[in-house]
């Protein structure tokens, strides 16, 4: 699938096959997509534990189940707990750097050396603001989320239906095994979508214009009717929401699978 | 026991709610408010007191889920459907009435998928 069309495309998909399995390759896929995302530092921010539905015991599900994750979790054959590395800049930022000024990566004409590497980046600006919590969780929240970001077009790409979820830290941490200096993020669930891929249309989204501005906060990015054109024909931009059949749709599904209908 | 299921504000909630964000036709009525008045006659419960029970009033207004109500409730449901009669399929279909009284109440209620 073309690119623009995967985002296009992307949807959080809430029914699954349940009964459908994923193949080991596709998952893989998704996780390759996570690991080449772009990192500050090329630090290893984002974290997952890959969970198999069906190996999970029933007390183990129960206690990473919400209520607001419920339907989903018991739905979807597979989870991916993620998770952000709270010590990843630190602890991987200097070799990691040392590692790209060799590679030329990080390049004289943009300042970096051993010597600023060692000197001033990490001393100076990474172990600063590692060293603020808040900070800390904004960078490397930020930092996962755009491998769970690659993860989730990789899943569209690969014809799994997949969406983001949030799940109890405490005992996913027990359920899991996970190390303390990790904190939790999303369950992205990936299964086969029980309702059309379209999931009754492409979610409304404020006018681009009224999210991102020109110059300074207040002048409107300004579209043209041109290229919205062009993205309809390459289906980046689909039809919204509601499509005209989806209560009929959400009721046929629920139906199928003994879920309330109404 | 007497239900009072015409009087009662969460069943008329239910209804509207049904008809409006699902789209469901108000002939199938009498059957849901049916099921409903079986639900109530075996946990001996007006509607309107089975929300109470799954919802309190917070300060400042609104209102908050009791997670035990709800839990108490949840089990209860699962026990109707068990000892509904039919199919599984409509076994399921009976609890899911219940399911949706509360759901359109503000009681958020899951269920399992049949798989």
């Amino acid at each position: 699938m073309e690119f623009k069309e995967v985002v296009g495309r992307r949807r959080s998909i809430r029914y699954f096959l349940p009964w459908k399995p994923v193949a080991r390759e596709k998952i893989q896929i998704v996780l390759e997509a996570a690991r080449l995302a772009s990192r500050a530092g090329n630090a290893d921010f984002a974290r997952a534990i890959v969970v198999e539905r069906d190996k999970l015991s029933k007390a183990d599900l129960q206690a990473l189940t919400l209520p607001v994750n419920a339907g989903m979790i018991e739905m979807a054959p597979v989870h991916i707990y993620w998770w952000g590395d709270l010590q990843a800049f630190t602890r991987d930022m200097p070799s990691r750097a040392t590692e790209q000024v060799n590679m030329g990566v990080l390049n004289i004409s943009h300042g970096w050396t051993h010597k600023f590497v060692n000197e001033v980046a990490y001393p100076q600006v990474v172990q600063v603001f590692s060293s603020d919590p808040v900070l800390n969780a904004k960078v490397t929240g930020c930092e996962a989320g755009l491998a769970i970001s690659q993860a989730l077009l990789a899943a569209v790409d690969e014809g799994l239906g997949t969406m983001l979820c949030t799940y109890p830290e405490g005992p996913a941490r027990q359920v899991l095994g996970v190390p303390d200096h990790w904190t939790s993020l999303w369950v992205q669930f990936l299964g086969y979508p029980a309702e059309g891929w379209e999931a009754g249309g492409q979610r409304p989204r404020p006018p681009l214009g009224s999210l991102f501005h020109e110059g300074k906060y207040g002048t409107p990015f300004r579209g043209s009717e041109e290229t919205v054109a062009q993205l309809r024909a390459q289906k980046m931009l689909q039809d919204p929401a509601p499509l005209p059949w989806r209560k009929e749709e959400v009721r046929a599904v629920s139906r199928m699978l003994g879920l309330p209908e109404e | 026991m007497n239900i009072e299921l015409n009087t009662s504000q969460t069943v008329q909630t239910w209804l509207q709610g049904v008809h409006e964000q699902s789209g469901s036709t108000p002939e199938a009525d009498t059957k849901r408010l049916q099921i409903l008045a079986e639900f109530c006659a075996q946990v001996e419960k007006q509607p309107d007191e089975i929300i109470d029970d799954c919802l309190r009033d917070v300060d400042g207004g609104g209102k908050k889920i009791r997670a035990k109500g709800r839990r108490f409730y949840a089990d209860k449901i699962n026990e109707f459907e068990q000892q509904a009669t039919g199919s599984s399929g409509e076994k399921r279909q009976k609890a899911n009435y219940i399911r949706s009284f509360l759901i359109h109440n503000g009681v958020l209620m899951q269920t399992s998928p049949l798989a």
